[in-house]
């Protein structure tokens, strides 16, 4: 047992060593994309290691994971707007492009926005959950296509990236750094809850949601502030990623993309945490790949999901780390 | 404090034409092991469910130490120290042994949100797991993940996490099913551990064990209450003899 935690830790030390050591490199080759196609990566990891949270441990299905990973971004794309246009927002809120205020700010209103959508999902089970987060999920989604104001269908340019005291986000090295020491605070915040006694509440509601009862521990409201906290994370991977592409649309609320997050860490591994992080790695390098060559790379990805699903039980991190067997 | 620790009354519950609960009274007194006998099918595990809170009844009252509860969702009961087995084992599959037990120990520690340290290092567990995993026996299995424990095991670790913040009302449904010879003895033996320390009501077909463990007995047939005595009266009563024992 020991044997395969010292295994875990030596695989995600050298996927560690590997995302900081990826810039030099690159750069040294003369090649750029490859940094921005890896800061893709580390945006999408965090969203995913957030869904891990609620698919992997709190066994809460959620189809409509893109809500929340949506929102961030449009709360950066909306505040630069107001701060463009020099309008405030409501008549209120003046914009901002300051990234300590309105980072912030993404998380929270994702955060609450799991809370109201969790208070809801969460008297339901099973398939009634996944129907019930999808349906809430896509209501957002035609809400920022009707929102005329703010691009519509057609979404919002944002013309320079937030401001962050001492980093100059617009320079890929700096946000790069910045992204991949984002997730991993946040894999470490996971982590370490996933253990704690929030966390094991959590596990238990998810393995056994009867006796969790019987032993005198209503679940609900640490399902639903598990909700809120795997919202916030994905709010936040929305904000960078508006900030890596400069732009945001209703796309990014699409149930495509709650799909493919779940994707991403099935393929890595259901509750293992740095799973998604490979997940996500892999996905994304694939479409990639694969896009190079046709249109339709889902067609070879497809096989490829179902045949990991089907012999992996912990995913491709399962498979590494030596713990993935489907028969125990 | 009454001597009382449960009082049911006229308990009722149907199930289109059936009635799993007809009109049923039952008295627990403290301190006692309290068996509930009758045939497949009676309503005995339609009875428990009512007193945990699992179903509601349509009808009837249960008073637990003093409070009505019949009313009162499952979470609640089982802080008032109610506590049960199912009658298909029921534990944390996906957890370890220790983090099962861990989860029954911070039940009873009220309403708390901790998010950051690790809770099998926190003191109040560290304090109690121990005489935890000691008391059903599982100190060597405490790092197994419980779906991979044998059925007797199993049964020993969901007893372990209803023993925990020490309920005053243990039901057990059918214990000692599908354990084999050894583990219905090792079951025997714990339930007579705990004889005078926690009052226990006991669903059991296995009579001999009812009939060595028991104080009292009540004999359900058909969702009613049939007979209620000490085991020497159930023994020789006539109804029970023809309803219940002639059956075996
Ligand atoms: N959910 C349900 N829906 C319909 N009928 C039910 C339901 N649960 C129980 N019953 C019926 O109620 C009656 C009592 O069932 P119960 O499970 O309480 O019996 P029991 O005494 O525990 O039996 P056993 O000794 O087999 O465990 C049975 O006739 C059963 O078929
Ligand atoms: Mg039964």
């Amino acid at each position: 047992m020991s044997r395969s935690g010292t295994r875990t830790a030596a695989i995600v030390a050298a996927g560690g060593l590997f995302f900081v050591l990826l810039p030099p490199v690159a750069t040294f080759a003369g090649e750029d994309y490859p940094i921005s196609l890896f800061t893709r990566i580390l945006i999408y990891a965090i969203a995913a290691v957030s869904l891990d949270l609620l698919i992997g441990y709190g066994g809460m299905i959620s189809l409509g994971h893109a809500a929340f990973v949506g929102l961030g971004a449009y709360v950066v794309g909306i505040l630069h707007q107001h701060g463009t246009d020099g309008q405030p927002l409501l008549g209120l809120l003046p914009g901002s492009d300051n990234a300590l205020l309105v980072w912030p700010l993404a998380v929270l209103i994702a955060a609450l926005s799991a809370l109201v959508i969790g208070s809801l999902s969460l008297r339901t089970s099973g398939m009634h959950f996944i129907m019930i987060t999808l349906a809430f999920a896509q209501m957002l989604y035609y809400f920022f296509i009707g929102l005329e104001k703010y691009g519509g269908d057609d979404g919002l340019s944002i013309y320079s990236r937030n401001r962050l005291p001492g980093l100059d986000l617009g320079n890929d090295l700096h946000f790069y750094y910045l992204c991949l020491s984002l997730l991993a605070a946040y894999l470490l915040f996971v982590h370490r809850l996933v253990q704690s006694r929030f966390g094991l509440v959590i596990r238990g509601a998810s393995s056994n949601s009867r006796r969790i009862e019987a032993i005198g521990i209503h679940s609900y409201r640490y399902r639903l502030v598990c909700f809120a906290i795997a919202g916030a994370g994905g709010g936040l991977a929305g904000a960078l990623l508006a900030n890596q592409t400069e732009f945001v649309s209703p796309g990014l609320l699409n149930w495509t993309l709650s799909g493919e997050l779940m994707v991403m860490v099935l393929l890595g591994g259901l509750g293992s945490l740095f799973g998604p992080v490979l997940g996500a790695t892999i996905f994304l390098l694939l479409e990639e790949v694969l896009a190079m060559y046709t249109e339709h790379w889902m067609v070879f990805l497809g096989p490829f999901l179902v045949i990991v699903v089907i012999f992996l039980k912990r995913g491709l991190f399962g498979l590494l780390t030596g713990t993935g067997q489907r028969h125990e | 404090m009454s001597d009382r620790i449960l009082e049911v009354r006229d308990l009722t519950k149907s199930y289109g034409a059936i009635m799993a609960s007809r009109r049923l009274c039952l008295d627990i007194d403290r301190g006692e092991v309290h068996a509930l006998i009758g045939p497949n099918g009676a309503g005995k595990t339609t009875a428990i469910n009512q007193l945990s809170g699992d179903i509601l009844p349509d009808s009837g009252s249960i008073v637990f130490d003093g409070v009505e509860i019949s009313r009162m969702p499952p979470h609640r009961r089982a802080r008032l120290g109610l506590a049960r087995s199912f009658q298909i084992t029921s534990i944390f599959d996906d957890l370890t042994v220790e983090e099962n037990l861990a989860l029954a120990i911070i039940a009873h520690a009220g309403h708390n949100f901790r998010f950051w340290r690790n809770c099998l290092k926190t003191p109040l567990v560290q304090r109690e797991l121990p005489a935890a995993l000691e008391r059903v026996d599982l100190d060597r299995q405490a790092g197994t993940i419980a779906r991979s424990l044998s059925h007797g095991e199993k049964r020993q670790l969901e007893v372990g996490m209803a023993l925990t913040g020490r309920p005053k009302l243990l039901l057990l449904d059918e214990p000692m099913a599908g354990m084999g010879p050894g583990g219905t003895v090792e079951m025997a033996k714990l339930i007579g551990r705990l004889r005078g320390e926690i009052t226990i009501l006991l669903v059991e077909h296995d009579m001999d064990a009812v009939f060595a463990l028991a104080d009292r007995i009540t004999v359900l047939v058909y969702g009613e209450c049939v007979a209620c005595g000490t085991v020497a009266e159930i023994r020789h009563h006539p109804t029970v003899r023809a309803a219940y024992l002639g059956e075996d």
